[in-house]
């Protein structure tokens, strides 16, 4: 007979002086940073701390498509594999893909696709792998926001960024960035992907029940959250570079100066 | 062997410029939203309503006249008809040669393609001697420079190891860099590659798809070479970097105690 322990939530999930369990505002997000280019051998990598959650993408490609029967002839394709460590969960993650991981290598590649020019490398495929090392809810827009990351830092030519970012309903109150328990316990969930280029949606999934005016509401309030993880990218995809241009051209600037003693 | 790299350099002389800005950009960066004066070129494109310029790539911000270029930082090799590459033969049979060029699709190298044509003409009366046409010239594991003869989207890339500075490497080292990066080795007018060979007496041949052959006198000074080399294409973006270079090959020089 198998032990069935049922998932235990906390009653309310804001704490008594108004902030959230893990002592947020309503509207703060958790902590971010990315790296690029941490993977030596792939052609383009990224790592993405959001709060709990610790995740890599690795880009390989252009390259041919194995099985060849998935080649098409018209246009590259984009594979997404997103995976679970058996570790980054509470329970032990059994490490065979399943449906949920199926649905989230689907949506990431339905998501990046508009941006890339696919149309440009027939018979071709893209490959991004993404490694769930730590899961702490929103690991899928976080999945986009680094695959995206991964595959600028490659090299592959971009019509612009993808961001992602989780709204949510807990407990009657809109929040943003919603956490692992957050996810669970709430009353709905919205993850949304924005492509730059042109600011298109590119991704909309909804959990729960809310109604018109709210989802209206939760889109604004999202777009402008998502304007913020976009600077972070940008930034972290040039600071690379301009450390280095900054790091010279002061060398540089203290030989004239002695030069000029 | 000496002036192998010449034929090289006279092919990336669009990739130097006197104004490339040291600007980052990153893809979907607007460049310019003065479509009036500017027209998008290189690695740009115009956005839904031809308004704005944005960038495709993560790179340096050029504008060229009244074109807005971005020169790649990262980014892999397509082969063109005419490319000098170095390849590595990775299968046989004896129809072809499978060659790994660096690039999306193996390269074919056709027998008939690895011996030089005879002349019609031979002794009076005699056939002219030709070198047998077979898969038994070269072995898997061969380093080969090759010339691209015919590369598009859809097939597979030609290759040919006819003519000048082409055929089989033997000896010497292979190193391989960011093929974006490539320009910035051989320098303007080929300065940096000069300069690299003057100072460390190693033969160099620089190929488009990123791949850089390298024979020195001493392993002392090869390994030097490599260094010097792997630090250029990390600071490709940066300003004065031949200035730099030659003054890091010194140094290294005297603390090594090589010549």
């Amino acid at each position: 007979m198998p032990l069935i322990i049922k998932d235990e939530y906390p009653e309310t999930l804001f704490r008594e002086d108004g902030k959230r369990l893990d002592g947020r505002d309503n509207n703060e997000l958790r902590p971010i940073k990315m790296e690029v280019g941490i993977i030596k051998n792939a052609d383009g990598s990224a790592y993405l701390e959001w709060g709990n959650n610790k995740i890599f993408a690795a880009v390989y490609g252009p390259r041919e498509v194995h099985p060849h029967h998935l080649a098409k002839p018209d246009k590259g394709i984009l594979r997404v594999f997103y995976r679970m460590a058996t570790f980054s969960v509470f329970d032990r993650k059994r490490p065979a893909p399943g449906r949920r991981e199926k649905e989230i290598s689907m949506i990431v590649a339905d998501c990046l696709e508009p941006v890339l020019f696919l149309e440009l490398y027939p018979g071709t495929s893209f490959e991004v792998f993404i490694e769930v090392m730590d899961a702490d809810g929103g690991t899928r827009c976080a999945s986009i926001t680094v695959a995206a990351l991964a595959l600028a830092d490659a090299g592959i030519p971009m019509k612009s960024l993808v961001s992602a970012i989780a709204v949510g309903k807990i407990d009657g109150k809109k929040v943003i960035d919603l956490s692992g328990i957050e996810d669970k316990a709430g009353e709905a969930d919205l993850p949304i992907a924005i492509t730059w280029y042109n600011e298109e949606i590119s991704l909309l999934q909804f959990d729960g029940d809310m109604d018109l005016n709210e989802m209206n509401e939760f889109l604004d309030l999202a777009k402008e959250f998502l304007k913020s993880i976009h600077n972070i990218q940008l930034d972290t995809l040039k600071s690379k570079y301009i450390k280095l241009q900054e790091k010279t051209s002061k060398n540089k600037k203290d030989e004239d100066k002695k030069g000029d003693k | 062997m000496e002036d192998d790299e010449e034929s090289v350099e006279d092919e990336f002389e669009d990739f130097e410029d006197e104004e490339v800005s040291r600007e980052v950009v990153v893809p979907g960066e607007i460049l310019t939203e003065d479509v009036k004066n500017f027209l998008p070129g290189r690695g740009t494109i115009l956005n839904k309503e031809k308004t704005k310029i944005i960038s495709l790539n993560i790179g340096l911000k050029q504008i060229k006249k009244n074109y807005i270029n971005v020169i790649p930082l990262r980014g892999f090799y397509t082969p063109h008809p005419g490319d000098k590459v170095i390849a590595l033969i990775v299968d046989k049979n004896p129809v072809k040669y499978k060659c790994d060029i660096n690039a999306k699709d193996f390269g074919q190298l056709k027998p008939k393609n690895t011996v030089k044509r005879g002349k019609t003409r031979g002794f009076r009366g005699g056939s002219a001697v030709q070198d047998e046409i077979s898969t038994e010239k070269f072995d898997i594991g061969d380093i080969l420079v090759v010339k691209v003869l015919s590369a598009d989207r859809l097939n597979k890339p030609e290759l040919t190891t006819v003519g000048k500075y082409l055929g089989k490497k033997t000896g010497g080292i292979v190193i391989s860099v960011d093929p974006p990066k490539i320009p910035r080795v051989i320098g303007r007018n080929g300065s940096m590659i000069k300069m690299l060979k003057n100072l460390t007496k190693c033969n160099i041949f620089v190929t488009q798809n990123g791949r850089i052959w390298l024979k020195g006198e001493d392993i002392a000074h090869e390994r030097l070479l490599i260094e010097s080399i792997y630090k250029i294409a990390s600071e490709a973006h940066t300003v004065g970097l031949t200035d730099r270079m030659q003054e890091f090959i010194i140094n290294e020089k005297k603390k090594r105690g090589i010549e």
